[in-house]
């Protein structure tokens, strides 16, 4: 297998994929603690790395699976930022007629195939999504991404299991977000959730290679996503990745604050620092990226702002995909 | 045409066969599928090959999560449950997932699965091997249920649950397997949410089910010189055929309803209320059922017959109703 490396202009894609995330989450979080806007939703501050660089290697008809905690997954897949917006207020031009909100988006045309608001619940579905690449052949891959805490349902072991057995075209991304305490974001708990450092050693135990990585580092994420897809890709079966990240925002927005000493482990400012020191990235194109980010962040949201609602029919409709 | 006298189960793999056939997305998923000793699936491994007549360990949330994906990204995909009552182990996915996902995505997603399940008390199998729960299934939001209780439906319905683009729950009761009835050999289909009156009377209406349809026309048959007995087949609990029951009732004014799942907010329940609420006016009397009380079945023959109606039970309410 040739190795995978980034040139500079895949550098600053991934950057400002990074960017936009962060850009996104920040502002919706904002106007949201405001009372602008009704969205509400899981923050990926401080994960960015992770989608970004699994995402990277995926075309557009590759499918994912995500978590309650979607954002950065979606965006990084390449969703239309409009109408995530519009989603996130429950609006009709939303992907879903704003029937979905955060917890259960999906938009078949870039694959996303599911956040959900049962933790742990799209891993078996995307196990469905490998089974139909398999069956048709034409070398798409699904990746399921889920949380330490998801990786202890029966429903992830079993699949991990099923993958195997069938030797299904996946990757499961673990995010383990408590990577130094073994807790649940965001709860207090007096047991731990895991008496294991990493949750990848439970790749062995289903007979698929597994190994744990540095989330906060975009390069690396690129680097083994990128073998472990093409594993997927050529047949050769499912891999377990772990990364670790900081959650820097808790469990649902606003609930918890960013810690300081979580600040080494941003995702975007180890990359600014790599970017800076090898100079791909100057002060200006900082910048450009961050501006032109805001704006199509500001242009989403006044999409979403001046969408209707829903009609009140909707309330009745697409209980089996057409009108009840 | 000439009479061609067939089992349930063989119509039922006739239904599977058929439709396996002429479109290469169905696939069939489940636990010894592959089996060629099991009547419904017999031989579709030899005629359609492992990949898509796939077998899939004991773990069925992650194997009908699978059929939930697979029909998601366009396969059509019947999985197949040994017992109702090992569904139970796979509640999310079949409630939550399966019978939602299309309401939530707004319509932007379709579930074209058919989750194919033996059900049934009689056979001194004990409380997790002799359940009905179509109540249940019936009960949550976007799921069909579908109940044959002939060769001749079982072939018809089965065949339309395949190509029906809705989630589907398909029942099969164990004791109907070897039941044999005139089955066409060329295709044809029943469509969801049409009854059957399998025999016509005019002094008292009984509404049956799968097994209790055949223990309520035995009965019918040994009262006939007394009591003219109008019996109707509902085929599916959800959607259900108000107009044909109600219909009835306009003629006799008397119901009884017949069913093997549990009483308590089951499908009687519902049978009942839709005639309080839609045929009160001609009621002659109040409306009686005949279930299975909410006791867990025993393994002992004798206490398990205690628990579930018959034929002779059924006569005996007859006689009753009619008498008062």
């Amino acid at each position: 297998m040739s190795k995978i490396v980034l040139d500079n202009d895949k550098f600053l894609e991934l950057y400002r994929v990074m960017i936009r995330i962060r850009t996104y989450e920040t502002t919706l979080r904002t106007l949201s603690r405001e009372g602008k806007i009704p969205a509400r939703f899981g923050m990926y501050t401080g994960q960015e790395g992770v989608a970004t660089g699994v995402s990277a290697h995926l075309k557009k008809d590759d499918q994912i699976g995500s978590t309650h905690r979607p954002v950065g997954h979606l965006i990084a897949k390449g969703i239309n930022l409009d109408k995530l917006t519009a989603e996130l207020c429950g609006k009709a031009t939303g992907f879903n007629k704003g029937k979905a909100g955060s917890y259960h988006i999906f938009d078949p045309e870039t694959g996303c195939l599911g956040a959900n608001g049962i933790v742990g619940a799209s891993v078996p579905m995307c196990a469905g999504y490998a089974l139909r690449n398999q069956i048709k052949n034409d070398g798409r891959v699904t990746v399921s991404y889920f949380g330490e805490g998801g990786s202890n349902q029966g429903g992830i072991q079993e699949t991990l299991n099923l993958a195997a057995c069938w030797n299904l075209p996946i990757v499961f991304i673990c995010e383990n977000s408590s990577p130094v305490v073994q807790r649940m974001l965001g709860h207090e708990m007096d047991y731990p959730q895991l008496t294991i450092d990493n949750v990848s050693i439970r790749a062995a135990g289903y007979g698929m290679p597994g190994s744990t990585h540095d989330g906060w580092d975009v390069e690396e994420v690129y680097r083994v996503a990128g073998e472990a897809i093409n594993r997927a890709r050529s047949g050769k079966g499912p891999t377990l990745l772990e990364f670790k990240v900081h959650q820097f925002e808790g469990n649902l927005e606003g609930r918890l604050e960013a810690n300081e000493k979580d600040k080494p482990f941003c995702p975007i400012d180890v990359l600014e620092h790599k970017l800076r020191i090898r100079q791909i990235l100057k002060k200006d194109t900082e910048e450009k990226i961050r501006l032109e980010e805001l704006e199509l962040v500001q242009k989403a949201v006044k999409f979403a702002l001046s969408s209707p609602e829903p009609d009140i029919k909707e309330a009745y409709t697409d209980v089996f995909g057409g009108a009840f | 045409m000439p009479e061609r006298i067939i089992t349930m189960s063989e119509a039922l793999n006739e239904a599977m066969f058929n439709e396996m056939k002429k479109n290469s997305d169905i696939i069939l998923l489940g636990e010894n599928v592959s089996s060629s000793f099991r009547g419904p699936t017999k031989g579709l491994k030899d005629a359609f090959g492992r990949e898509r007549v796939r077998d899939a360990p004991i773990s069925e949330t992650s194997f009908i999560g699978a059929g939930i994906g697979a029909a998601i990204t366009g396969l059509r995909p019947i999985v197949e449950l040994m017992l109702v009552d090992f569904g139970l182990v796979a509640m999310d996915q079949i409630l939550n997932q399966m019978g939602k996902t299309t309401y939530m995505s707004g319509g932007a997603v379709k579930i074209p699965i058919t989750l194919r399940a033996v059900i049934g008390a009689g056979t001194s199998s004990g409380a997790t091997h002799s359940e009905s729960l179509y109540s249940l299934f019936a009960h949550m939001p976007g799921i069909k249920v579908v109940l044959p209780s002939t060769p001749y439906d079982a072939k018809g319905l089965l065949t339309s649950s395949i190509r029906e683009n809705c989630p589907k729950v398909f029942l099969e009761h164990r004791l109907l397997y070897n039941v044999k009835g005139n089955v066409p050999k060329e295709e044809y289909t029943i469509p969801l949410g049409v009854a059957n009156t399998c025999n016509e009377g005019n002094d008292v209406t009984i509404v049956a089910s799968g097994l209790m349809l055949h223990e309520s026309l035995k009965a019918a048959e040994k009262i006939k010189n007394k009591v003219s007995v109008e019996v109707i087949d509902p085929r599916t609990i959800y959607p259900l055929d108000e107009e044909t029951i109600l219909k009835s009732l306009q003629k006799t004014g008397r119901l009884i309803v017949v069913d093997e799942d549990y009483r308590y907010c089951g499908f009687s329940a519902e049978i009942a209320a839709l005639a309080a609420e839609k045929a009160f006016k001609q009621l002659k009397g109040p409306i009686y059922r005949l279930a299975t009380p909410n006791t867990p079945f025993p393994f002992n023959p004798r206490l398990e017959r205690e628990l579930l109606p018959n034929a002779e039970k059924i006569e005996k309410l007859i006689q009753k109703v009619i008498g008062e």
